[in-house]
């Protein structure tokens, strides 16, 4: 996998970022398809709950968080306070805080119009890969920049050209075809390898219940108060099986 | 909403976006949050996910609970659950479920 380790390459700087560029783009293109698709998902999804066009390309352009959009389209369509739709991105986004901590030290010393950029551009995907090419993680070291790059550019414009054509296309695919149970399927695919012990199952399993419970408080607010219970339980089921000598940690 | 109201959601939650993925770009050391906080935090993906989804399997139109074989969203997600678990893809996971829907749908 590491057949370049950062610092020891004898290429030119401007050489060895494009390889490390063109290494996370062979590394990365497998997820293409997926995530062209959770854009288009999210295109439907947009035009469907009544945005027009403009505001759909708006907010896929700007906005550029698939979970965070999907969640706030009902309260924009149920006309939901604003601070509520502002509130419920940032809970949604709650896990680019952590991204956001594993990325920053790695970048920390680049200038800072690069670091909104970068920042900017922490998708999921960045963390499926960037991590475990460069697992240790204070400061710069070659190639950092070129492989980082060659994750988040094709991914944004998988993203935006799947979320393009979802948007353009919607107005031709019927509602029965239940287009935007989609978006729930493709959440799914996200959701099911976060379980990754039973400390996250317990907390995918209370927040469910929550939610479900809680679906008839006003302007959604049973999400965020399921996921917060959610964190919560499965914070408390992590230091439960660790003090039994049986946990795994995330 | 009115188109304007849309377009200040469209900006407070592009200022959502900048504020999580930017933070600890611009805050210095991520260490400082308290333990107990960055540990639950771990979890927010999947607890924030599994609320958002759901309510849509188990609940119908009129937001009941509804678990029983004549639910297809429910029965479909279940199809695509086992179809991720055998493949881990994501694209043939909506796939899947889609098809079973559809199938369902369209059947019985």
């Amino acid at each position: 996998m590491k057949q370049q380790q950062p610092g020891t390459s004898s290429l030119s700087g401007e050489d060895a970022e494009r390889l490390a560029f063109r290494e996370a783009v062979r590394t990365a293109a497998p997820t293409w398809p997926g995530i062209f698709a959770w854009g288009m998902v999210v295109g439907l999804a947009m035009t469907k709950s009544g945005l027009t066009v403009w505001q759909a390309l708006g907010m896929t352009l700007l906005v550029y968080a698939g979970s965070a959009q999907l969640a706030v389209l009902p309260l924009i369509a149920a006309g939901a306070q604003l601070w509520l739709i502002f509130f419920t991105a940032l809970v949604v986004n709650l896990r680019f805080l952590i991204f956001s901590a594993v990325f920053a030290p790695h970048f920390m010393h680049l200038e800072r119009k690069r670091k909104l950029l970068y920042g900017y551009l922490c998708a999921d995907l960045a963390m499926a890969f960037f991590p475990r090419r460069f697992p240790e993680s204070a400061g710069p070291a070659t190639g950092k920049a070129g492989y980082f790059t060659g994750i988040v550019y094709p991914n944004w414009m998988a993203w935006q050209s799947g979320s393009v054509v979802g948007i353009v296309l919607a107005t031709r695919i019927p509602d029965s075809w239940g287009m935007a149970f989609a978006g729930s399927l493709a959440m799914l695919g996200v959701l099911i390898p976060l379980i990754v012990n039973s400390a996250a199952l317990t907390g995918v399993v209370v927040a469910s219940l929550a939610a479900v419970l809680g679906a008839d408080l006003p302007y959604r607010l049973g999400l965020v108060l399921a996921t917060v219970l959610g964190m919560v339980a499965a914070m408390l089921a992590d230091r439960l099986s660790l003090r039994l000598g049986r946990g795994g940690r995330v | 909403m009115s188109d304007l109201e849309i377009w200040v959601a469209i900006g407070l939650m592009t200022l959502a976006t900048i504020l999580t993925r930017c933070s600890f770009f611009f805050l210095g050391s991520a260490e400082r949050l308290p333990e107990p906080v960055k540990h639950a935090l771990r979890f927010a993906p999947a607890a924030a996910l599994a609320a958002i989804i759901a309510p849509d399997l188990l609940l119908d139109a009129d937001k009941a609970v509804h678990i029983d074989f004549s639910n297809y969203r429910l029965l479909a997600a279940v199809a695509a659950t086992l179809f991720f678990l055998w493949r881990g893809q994501l694209l043939g996971t909506i796939i899947v479920g889609m098809a079973a829907f559809t199938v369902l749908r369209l059947v019985f």
